[in-house]
């Protein structure tokens, strides 16, 4: 054991010897994450920006830039006239909209109101706020329209004693109205998709996954390199004629490689939950499971090229090759679901599709450990596989 | 002095190729063995099997009662190898290297620590402790290279032709400590393709060619077999054509055999002296300019060109 301890500790000290080695490491992986995921955070507010100058400032007003906030189609953003007219001219904002003095709840009971909405040309975000005013504005009117009709109801059964009681009346029936549009649901129709396979997708979770692997299994297949690294040195044929076992200089190895990956795959998971509010701890033990089955998995791998290549550049270029593909093709860096039928049966040959399955399973579909058993079981299928040709076929000379 | 290194008809073949063919031999306790080659020789593959890197296709030996082939971790435990190469982690120090190999040889906790520091004395590198090694001169790496080999204070040396691609005066160093481990009662099985190298450490030596040690023993029995002839080297300039001369100069009387190396014909002869006159006497009759003459006295090279009939160097 003491042996063992030694060659992965050896193994930490030579690969981390160089300040670059980091940049491989953890520098690089969280830029690619980061660059991917197109931020931290929250998901991006895709929607259009409506700059809004409120010269009311009544009731009716907030209420309106409240529903505006609400809306899926564009994002209110309060400025002064002076502010919002300098984007507008500079084009920076594609349309805007000036809530006028005298913009009140009268001025809606009498049909008076006005608003003045100023559009960029040829602008389709600019038709999209027009068409998220016109949404809104009508909404605010449908309570008003509800009341009123609620009103001349009221006064054809018994007409009222005074003009205080008819008032009230109206001010009660546009409060119930307006509640009653809030709770309703914006839709009743429920669309059922008619494709077998629902794309499942957030930027976040898929990039952080996706690079988790990408740069966590070019360095277990690059083990290849290390290992021929070790026959060119001579320090492999030195270690033999010292007493220690072949199995031991293997087992120490393959064990160094894989603590260092386990360390890449926890500082990846933690900058994924820190930073981009991603839901990886939900389940610890899922998780555990997936990541040393992947990276025994991909050391595995490197182990049985570790048998065909000669050299450390053939080890150093074939173990960068294999890695992209295999993560590209894996579904790490765009959801699989883009690809043809054919091409996704193909791909399940690689421990990156599976891998990268099981990883989603838990950060994007929220699902138990137990879900992930089937893929965590092909990459430890993958694993025996590939350890057992690896270590059968060792070039130990 | 008892046997510690005992070599029974081994064999090592690759394949249809024989690198080693049935040699034999032994090494006493304490004593300074060298096996002389030429490249190619089969030096490396024969310490390869004894250090128990590869399994010799026949024959055996035993290193200290162990038999190589049948109890290889045992015989381990009693040998040091410093091999060709300079096998070191560039990107370590040289204690980091020292302290990883000896936990290689099973040291450990204090132990292993004082006898880091020691070696780091004993190379005198104690001060360049903390610099990594790919920093060092190729000397520096030598010596550690050396010096991970004596950590486990081993009974027998196997020393793989230390001194290649060196600067003189680390060579000088080199030869030094060997002679020194060799004082301090270590054995030590050395080899080499430089003659002068052998000549100076070695009790005994073994001249090994194509695989098969074709002569073994102290330098006076060894050179005792090419009886009492000289070795006259005559150097001459690159464009002229030596072929020519080392024919004419065999040609003489008194020349036993002459062999061309480089740009040099060197011939055997009973008396150097006598033979110079009519050997540069051919040469201006060929028109060959000579450029400088060495008389040397008869030595391991001479063993070599008389048993080969080739230049240990070729």
């Amino acid at each position: 054991m003491k042996k063992i301890l030694a060659i992965t500790f050896r193994d930490l000290r030579v690969r981390f010897a160089s300040f670059v080695e980091w940049l491989f490491f953890l520098i690089l992986p969280i830029v690619f994450t980061l660059v991917l995921s197109g931020g931290t955070g929250a998901p991006a507010d895709n929607r259009v920006r409506l700059v809004v100058v409120d010269q009311a400032n009544t009731s009716l007003s907030t209420e309106l830039i409240t529903a505006l906030e609400n809306s899926e189609s564009v994002r209110p953003d309060l400025l002064s006239l002076d502010d919002a007219e300098y984007q507008f001219d500079s084009r920076r904002v594609s349309a805007m909209l000036i809530i006028p003095q005298g913009f009140a709840r009268e001025a809606l009971e009498s049909g008076t109101l006005t608003l003045e909405l100023r559009q960029q040309p040829n602008s389709l975000n600019a038709l999209v706020a027009q068409r998220s005013v016109q949404a809104v504005i009508s909404r605010v009117g449908q309570a008003v329209a509800i009341a009123r009709n609620s009103l001349a109801e009221a006064e054809a059964l018994r007409p009222f004693e005074t003009d205080a009681a008819r008032q009230t009346y109206f001010d009660d029936a546009l409060e119930s109205a307006q509640t009653l549009l809030a709770e309703a649901p914006d839709r009743l129709t429920e669309t059922q998709g008619d494709t077998p396979d629902q794309i499942e997708y957030d930027p976040r979770a898929n990039s952080s996954a996706g690079q988790l692997i990408t740069w966590v299994f070019i360095p277990l297949i690059g083990l290849s390199e290390l290992f021929a690294y070790e026959r060119q040195k001579g320090t492999l044929r030195r270690i033999l004629t010292t007493p220690t076992r072949k199995g031991t200089y293997l087992f120490g190895t393959i064990f160094g490689q894989v603590l260092i990956a386990l360390g890449q795959m926890t500082l990846l998971v933690l900058f994924g939950i820190l930073v981009m509010n991603l839901n990886w701890g939900q389940d610890v033990f899922g998780l555990a499971i997936m990541l040393v089955a992947g990276a025994l998995a991909a050391a595995a791998l490197g182990t049985m090229l570790g048998t065909f290549v000669k050299t450390t550049g053939q080890a150093n270029g074939l173990s960068i090759m294999l890695g992209m593909v295999m993560a590209l093709m894996g579904g790490c860096w765009y959801p699989l679901e883009l690809f043809p039928e054919a091409v996704r049966s193909m791909v399940k040959v690689l421990p990156t599709t599976w891998a990268m399955q099981g990883l989603l399973d838990l950060v994007l579909r929220g699902q138990p450990w137990t879900a992930i058993l089937p893929e965590a079981g092909v990459l430890l299928g993958f694993a025996a596989v590939f350890f057992v040709i690896g270590i059968l076929r060792f070039k130990y000379e | 002095m008892p046997t510690i290194l005992e070599v029974k008809d081994l064999v090592k073949k690759y394949g249809d190729f024989t690198a080693v063919k049935g040699i034999s031999f032994n090494i006493q306790e304490g004593e300074i063995f060298s096996l002389l080659g030429p490249n190619g020789a089969g030096k490396t593959t024969t310490i390869s099997v004894l250090s128990t890197l590869y399994a010799a296709t026949s024959g055996d030996a035993t290193i200290a009662g162990h038999s190589v082939s049948k109890d290889p971790m045992a015989v381990r435990k009693v040998i040091g190898v410093v091999p060709q190469e300079i096998a070191l982690y560039e990107d370590l120090t040289a204690r980091e290297n020292l302290n990883f190999w000896g936990q290689m040889y099973s040291l450990s906790g204090k132990a292993l620590k004082d006898r880091v520091e020691e070696i780091l004395e004993q190379i005198g590198l104690t001060d360049k402790a903390r610099d990594k090694v790919k920093t060092y001169s190729g000397g520096m790496k030598r010596r550690v290279n050396i010096g991970v080999g004596l950590l486990h204070k081993p009974s027998l040396l196997f020393m793989d032709e230390p001194t290649v691609g060196i600067d003189p005066q680390s060579r000088r160093a080199i030869l030094d400590s060997v002679k020194d481990l060799n004082r301090q009662g270590m054995t030590v099985l050395y080899t080499t393709h430089y003659m002068e190298e052998a000549a100076e450490l070695s009790n005994r030596v073994g001249i090994i060619d194509h695989g098969e040690l074709i002569a073994l023993g102290t330098q006076k029995e060894l050179t005792r077999q090419v009886g009492e002839m000289e070795t006259l080297v005559l150097h001459v300039d690159e464009m002229q054509d030596v072929q020519r001369l080392a024919k004419a100069v065999e040609a003489l009387e008194m020349v036993r055999h002459a062999e061309v190396s480089d740009h040099s014909v060197t011939a055997i002869v009973p008396e150097a002296e006598e033979a110079l006159a009519p050997a540069v006497t051919k040469a201006n009759e060929l028109g060959i300019k000579i450029r400088s003459v060495d008389i040397r006295e008869p030595n391991l090279e001479a063993v070599f060109l008389h048993l080969t009939g080739r230049a240990l160097r070729d």
